[in-house]
């Protein structure tokens, strides 16, 4: 008799589906790639992924407008379809599943029963806590309770976007429903934050894909980010970094420099105090992204994004201190000089990324343990 | 307005002119560490490769690259769930490779640098299933009575 799906390891069911070791081989390339791992890494993760079992996944959604799903829905690698057939076990997902009601809640009771404390949660969405909860009930049941219980068992949870990650567009002030993150609500759970409104489509599959391929939460930042994918700001991965560093600026949508591709500094792009993959990943299967599109980026994978002021205003000098790590005196400085010459400033928040990242290695094991404190 | 080649268009002088040679991560810096990786592979046969997607690439980089590095003799096509195609490069050892998926849209773009690329080559476990598969196509056709690969006895 054929053993049941949930036992085959990964490379049982690609044999089984008729999947050739090329095409394996190709999409461990494309993965790997998206990873940001060595090229040739690839083999040794063709061969960990062929040995590791689909874990279940339960897909959670709360305060949110479907975006995000709507983004991992355009995952081009891995496709959101390789993903959920053939990478982990979506037993889950009330948007995109066929079953309805009643039908649907029991195949999230069964899989949580049969894979307690080994399931993956991945939620989108802020938690409203206000007046009880009442702001965001399904099935008779407010979000904070369906948390709660789902968090109960899981292995670790992944909080997909910003308002899942920070509490986004919902905790934006006033919040008048409570919003609140979710790594604030499932104290001693590891909670990885995939933020960004949406999150690039390539950076939740990839996340997912690298807790089957290692079995265990990434290296995070410390806003709980994979620093795989958030290690670097957008500006310093921005193809238009020298512009900047030779100080030269579009002053309005439609000058010369914007014509001539020139830095968005002072048309209020927050590239450098945004941390995200969007300069090198790219969306739409790596067609663009909005500062090669000729637009700002609005620094939508931060915390506060929403009350931080214009999107077309230059960041303040302070903000550089609070995102570059630097004091506001020497942010000040940099900023200034930033102005007048670009070039220092740029060497300087170069520096900045690195220390930042150094930091981070430091403190990684600290903030994995204090993960959900705030 | 009868055709979208009807709205006359006015094209701005281009912005690479005033870029220069600077523009994006830098190709020289990619040509160096493709020197690197030949030598080691020439001197200790290590194969190594640089991917292309995960480097803040200015929009004419890619194909400046590939100008920059020509063509060699050998260009081989890869149907597997989707075409991948590896292509020689002037430069003996470094291959571009491009893997796209089932519906044609790009996976991966890199240069490796080898003496046959990897994914060419036959896995063991290929082998063994060729070989099984082999025996059944054979067993099946010469299964009459009396027939025989060497003929009809």
């Amino acid at each position: 008799m054929a053993r049941p799906d949930t036992e085959l390891t990964i490379g049982e069911l690609l044999d089984r589906n008729g999947v050739s070791r090329r095409s394996f081989i190709k999409y461990c390339t494309a993965m790997a790639s998206l990873l940001a791992l060595p090229p040739l890494a690839a083999r040794a993760m063709a061969a960990q992924l062929r040995a590791a079992r689909r874990p279940s996944v339960i897909y959670l959604s709360f305060q949110e407008c479907t975006g995000c799903l709507e983004s991992l829905t355009r995952s081009f690698a891995p496709t959101v379809e390789n993903l959920i057939f053939n990478v982990i076990s979506l037993d889950y997902d009330d948007t995109l599943m066929a079953a309805a009601g009643a039908q649907a809640e029991q195949a999230r009771a069964q899989a949580m029963e049969a894979n307690y404390g080994k399931y993956l949660l991945v939620v989108d969405g802020a938690v409203p806590t206000a007046d009880g909860g009442v702001y965001h009930c399904a099935a008779g049941r407010s979000g904070l309770d369906i948390l709660s219980e789902c968090a109960k068992g899981a292995a670790a949870i992944v909080a997909v976007g910003t308002c899942a990650s920070f509490g986004g567009l919902p905790f934006a002030d006033p919040n008048p429903t409570g919003a609140r993150a979710i790594s604030s609500l499932v104290p001693g759970k590891p909670v990885v934050n995939v933020s960004g409104c949406p999150p690039i489509p390539e950076v939740i599959a990839g996340t997912l894909l690298q807790y089957v391929t290692t079995g265990r939460v990434p290296d995070l930042d410390e806003h709980l980010r994979p620093t795989v994918f958030y290690g670097n700001s957008i500006h310093d991965r921005c193809y238009r970094r020298p512009f900047y560093d030779r100080g030269e600026f579009a002053k309005t949508f439609d000058d010369e420099g914007a014509r001539n591709g020139w830095c968005l500094y002072e048309l209020g792009c927050k590239g450098p105090t945004t941390y995200n993959a969007c300069a090198t990943l790219k969306w739409n299967n790596a067609v663009s992204f909005p500062i090669q599109s000729g637009h700002p980026c609005l620094g939508c994978a931060e915390p506060d994004f929403w009350d931080r002021g214009s999107f077309y205003s230059p960041i303040p000098t302070a903000r550089w201190g609070k995102a570059g790590e630097v004091s506001p005196a020497q942010a000040g400085t940099l900023a200034g000089v930033a102005a007048l010459a670009g070039a220092a400033i740029g060497a300087g928040s170069v520096v900045l990324a690195r220390k930042r990242i150094n930091r981070n290695k430091r403190t990684k094991s600290h903030d994995s343990e204090k993960g959900n404190e705030e | 307005m009868s055709a979208l080649g009807d709205i006359p268009i006015h094209v701005e002088p281009s912005a690479e002119k005033s870029v220069g040679r600077e523009f994006g991560v830098g190709l020289g810096a990619i040509l160096s560490e493709l020197a690197t990786l030949l030598e080691a592979l020439r001197s200790t046969g290590e194969e190594g490769a640089i991917d292309l997607r995960s480097l803040p690439l200015g929009p004419n980089d890619l194909d400046r690259l590939r100008r920059l590095l020509g063509s060699g003799e050998v260009d081989i096509r890869i149907d597997a769930n989707g075409e991948s195609r590896i292509r020689e490069t002037a430069v003996s050892g470094l291959w571009w490779t491009e893997h796209r998926n089932a519906a044609g849209e790009p996976l991966a773009v890199l240069i490796e640098v080898a003496r046959v690329p990897n994914i060419l080559l036959t896995a063991d476990d290929d082998l063994a299933r060729g070989a099984v598969r082999l025996r059944t196509v054979a067993s099946a056709q010469f299964s009459a009575p009396g027939e025989t690969p060497h003929g009809t006895t």
